[in-house]
């Protein structure tokens, strides 16, 4: 037991050691670099060698790699993960104002499309070849191959454009508000990208839920449990049940495209995300913003993993021992 | 018994409603207006802005600040915190008067210490100033200041600076001693709310969501005429002009899409002002790499290209056709006799006699065999630019010259297009927008087309060299204002001739507004009309006079509290035409009448 403790910690510490060099080292390899961010278009041709020398020298960027890589690590340990270059502000305060966000945006999104998504699933599996489940599947094909930048402006023009149900843009309302009305405003803010996102991440699930339960449904316990006289419910609990493996599967799977896909439906709702830090970020080549971003969404989805790994057992008394 | 109480409540109210002046009923609510921003730019000091909301970053930022002169694209600014400039013979010394009675948004008073300091400061923190930087360690180089009294400072540079009204006098914000003499990092600066002497103090900034200004009462040029500036951060065209139709904002920074200026037309809700921010978009050639470094070719390219028709396909129509000598036609200092050069015949046989000759297949080759087909490098932000390059890809067929579009992300499209000291850049032609400051600021020609020289900027972007264009732009820097305009006309029949840039259009500027919201909007040449000043009333009021003035040579009354000559400033009347009376109608929520945009 404690063996197996011991090993499942090893791999984590290494997949976690591999992404926190991943991310020293991928937003590097892209090329330009973050001065001429701090500069209008039309001077980037024109800053002086010495101005260059200048904002190099403030950030540490100007030190050799080797040097910046011992500085980062440094930092890691220290819990300081550097300062912003575009920002001028040090990057876990800006992580520590988007995480909250982008966590109900993400979370909320993961937890409805699992959910509908297995649902759904379960459903049309139940009655597969139906003309119900034809059209649920087609929906939820067509659903899935729209990307979601065009699902969200299409949500955005009729629910707030033509009908003005719901606001356009932000999280939070732009007066002051408090308690109940805050919280209100909030939720309107929400709905859009969270649709947005639901709509991009629910296909695969549906498809996984609906194969998985198929699949069950041809085996021979199920047809030992018919045969024994099981109500259909009983029969469906056992089938359901063994099911939610892939599921649980695909739903991790997910959090990594969702967490993409927040990306893109931040910056259409401006959203003030992660995802949108980061695909600023990545425009204008903030190396220590990248490497704190990714390090923690690294972060997050080793986490994610290590609950699914021991939600395993509980779902499936096989893989207990 | 009750309705006697009534009725002489109602008188009361009635009699105290007709004995108060209407402008202290205004006074009583705060009005606010919301626009709509393209990018977040930290706490607006000019060392912590990081261009994410340009074009519009220095008018966002002179919110807050003032300059001595304002603005920039006249070569006649007008008087701004400064009362009076005088020269002295050779412009090497400029001893400029400050205006009695401005303070800090804190209450300190403003004195010609802070316009010493400021100098001072921005050439000490080189690295920080960023795009104020060359202001003072380049045109003109800043060599020391001296307080003669509060109100007056003398400010000298190494060399003639006879545009000092212009730059830095018009663009360099001036920055308050006491709160950043103890600040060494201010690029860092960016946690605390700037303190300027501008029209709106930043009251609150939520990163990437939010700007808040509230008006500063005691600004010298009056209150301002909105009470509350709230600005929320919309990255994205499509939402914010969505959010303008739902009336979630009264006006979007942005420039309106041609595909939505006549949707915006038809909706009497939202108006569209035009003003040129004097942007321009152009196909960079790298002059320094054969065979484009051979002006002939790029001559005879330029020629085949219909830029008129570029215009008209890929703007709609919103905008004009390119100029060969490269200045905004607008711009003070442009050649007033340029027109676009389109002449495909001319083009043939000047490749012809430059022994660029066809093929088999019809392409011509240098003389050495290289195949004259290029590759244009376009942002994967700007999809006019791509379709631009495609289409006059098309235009350049027929003479046997193969333009191929590459797109790239920003960030590696400015690396692909740079090069280290000394060494030639591999692209062949890239396509980037330039805004006013490109166009209205005289050394501009200097800094995009001399070739690699002392002041550090040459042939750094176009790689374009000539001897006899370096002698006018050097000429031009330190002369008189009169042979200014000479040498810059000199300059730009070169540019002509020789062509390293091909100007595609000069962007109209199209700018929508909700009137119901604000309709106290200045068409302020060479900003739009996201500017201070629509929010300053000695020209907010002008905007709703029906001022029938459209064309830059207009010249507008000089405003009441406003010192000098205004300046042209176009007036938005021709575009409401509606009516006076403005200040009192602007909260007036009723569909705007009669509007033409």
């Amino acid at each position: 037991m404690a063996r197996r403790a011991l090993r499942a910690v090893a791999q984590y510490g290494a997949v976690l050691f591999a992404a926190v060099c991943l991310n020293f080292a991928l937003p590097r390899l892209a090329p330009g670099d973050v001065i001429d961010y701090l500069f209008p278009p039309e001077q980037s041709g024109a800053i002086t060698a010495e101005q260059r020398a200048a904002v190099l020298d403030e950030f540490g960027l100007d030190q050799p790699v080797p040097v910046q890589f011992q500085r980062y690590l440094a930092g890691l340990a220290r819990g300081d993960l550097l300062l912003s270059v575009r920002y001028g502000r040090p990057v876990r305060d800006l992580l520590a104002e988007r995480i909250g966000w982008t966590f109900l945006l993400v979370g909320s999104a993961l937890v409805v499309s699992t959910v509908l998504g297995t649902v759904l699933g379960y459903r049309s599996a139940w009655r597969r070849g139906t003309p119900g489940d034809a059209g649920i599947l087609s929906t939820a094909m067509l659903v899935d191959s729209m990307p979601p930048f065009f699902v969200g402006m299409l949500l955005l023009l009729l629910f707030s454009v033509e009908l003005g149900w719901l606001p356009t843009f932000g999280a939070q309302p732009t007066t002051t508000t408090t308690g109940a009305a805050f919280l209100v405003e909030v939720g309107k803010r929400l709905l859009l990208p969270f649709a947005t996102l639901t709509l991009a991440s629910i296909g695969p699930v549906y498809l996984v839920a609906r194969s998985a339960l198929v699949s069950e449904l041809g085996e021979d316990y199920i047809l030992m449990a018919e045969a024994k006289g099981l109500s259909p419910r009983q029969v469906r609990r056992h089938a359901e049940r063994n099911a939610l493996l892939p599921v649980s599967t695909i739903a991790l799977i997910e959090l990594g495209t969702l967490v993409g896909g927040a990306a893109v439906v931040e910056t259409v709702f401006s959203y003030p995300g992660l995802g949108r830090l980061i695909y600023e970020s990545v425009l204008a080549r903030d190396y220590p913003v990248l490497q704190g971003a990714f390090l923690l969404l690294a972060a997050g989805v080793i986490l994610a993993n290590l609950v699914n790994d021991l939600l395993y057992p509980v779902l499936d008394p096989r893989v207990r021992r | 018994m009750q309705v006697r109480v009534l009725r002489a409540v109602l008188c009361v109210a009635l009699a105290v409603g007709l004995l108060t002046p209407p402008a202290s009923a205004q006074d009583a609510q705060p009005t606010t207006l919301r626009i709509a921003l393209n990018g977040y730019e930290n706490n607006l000091t000019p060392f912590t802005i990081s261009f994410g909301a340009i074009p519009n970053t220095h008018d966002l930022v002179m919110l807050v600040y003032d300059s001595l002169f304002w603005s920039q694209v006249k070569d006649d600014p007008e008087p701004w915190l400064a009362e009076a400039a005088e020269p002295n013979e050779d412009f090497t010394e400029w001893t400029v008067t400050l205006r009695e009675g401005v303070a800090w948004h804190d209450g300190q008073p403003l004195t010609a210490r802070d316009v010493k300091f400021s100098f001072e400061y921005y050439l000490a923190q080189e690295g920080a100033s960023g795009r104020y930087a060359h202001h003072v360690s380049d045109v003109p180089p800043f060599a020391g200041a001296e307080v003669l009294d509060d109100r007056t400072v003398r400010l000298s540079f190494s060399g003639p600076a006879p545009a000092f009204e212009i730059m830095p006098g018009a663009d360099l914000p001036i920055i308050p001693q006491h709160v950043w003499e103890n600040v060494t990092d201010p690029r860092l600066a960016s946690d605390t709310l700037p303190v300027g002497s501008g029209p709106f103090k930043l009251v609150e900034m939520v990163p990437d969501q939010l700007y808040r200004f509230e008006a500063n009462e005691d600004y010298f040029l009056g209150a301002p005429t909105v009470d509350v500036l709230e600005m929320p951060i919309v990255k994205d065209p499509a939402a914010a002009f969505a959010a303008l139709r739902t009336g979630e904002v009264g006006h979007v920074t942005r420039n309106v899409p041609p595909e939505l200026v006549e949707q915006f037309a038809d909706d009497p809700e939202i108006e569209i002002a035009e003003g040129t921010k004097f942007e321009s978009t152009q196909l960079y050639f790298n002059a320094r790499k054969p065979p484009l470094a051979d002006a002939r070719l790029r001559h005879a390219i330029s020629l085949a290209v219909d830029s008129q028709a570029v215009v008209d396909t890929v703007l709609l129509g919103h905008g004009s056709p390119g100029l060969p000598t490269f200045v905004h036609p607008d711009s003070p200092w442009a050649l007033p006799e340029a027109e676009p050069a389109y002449d495909p015949a001319t083009a043939e046989e000047l490749l012809d006699e430059a022994g660029y000759a066809r093929g088999p297949d019809g392409s011509r080759q240098a003389p050495d065999g290289t195949p004259l087909r290029f590759s244009v490098l376009v942002s994967s932000f700007e999809p006019q630019d791509l379709r631009a390059v495609q289409l006059i890809a098309a235009q350049l067929e027929p003479l046997g010259v193969g333009l191929v579009p590459e797109v790239l992300d920003p960030a590696t499209l400015r690396e692909r297009r740079s090069a280290p000291p000394g060494e030639i850049p591999t692209y062949d032609a890239y396509v980037s927008t330039l805004e006013a400051h490109a166009h209205v600021d005289p050394d501009a020609l200097y800094y995009f087309f001399h070739s690699p020289g002392n002041k550090g900027f040459g042939g750094a972007i176009t790689g374009y060299t000539n001897p006899r264009f370096d002698q006018l732009a050097e000429e031009a820097t330190t002369a008189q204002p009169s042979d200014r305009r000479r040498l810059a006309g000199q300059m730009q029949e070169l540019l002509a001739a020789e062509n390293p840039t091909i100007v595609l259009w000069y962007r109209e500027g199209q700018y929508a507004y909700r009137p119901a919201d604000y309709d106290g909007w200045v068409s302020d040449f060479g900003h739009g009309i996201f500017t201070k000043r629509s929010f300053l009333p000695a020209y907010a009021e002008q905007s709703g006079a029906g001022e029938p003035a459209r064309s830059p040579d207009d010249t507008a009354p000089s405003p009441a509290s406003g010192g000098a000559g205004a300046g042209a400033l176009v007036l938005l009347g021709s575009l409401t035409a509606r009516g006076s009376g403005l200040l009192a109608r602007r909260k007036n929520r009723s569909p705007a009448v009669g509007g033409d945009g």
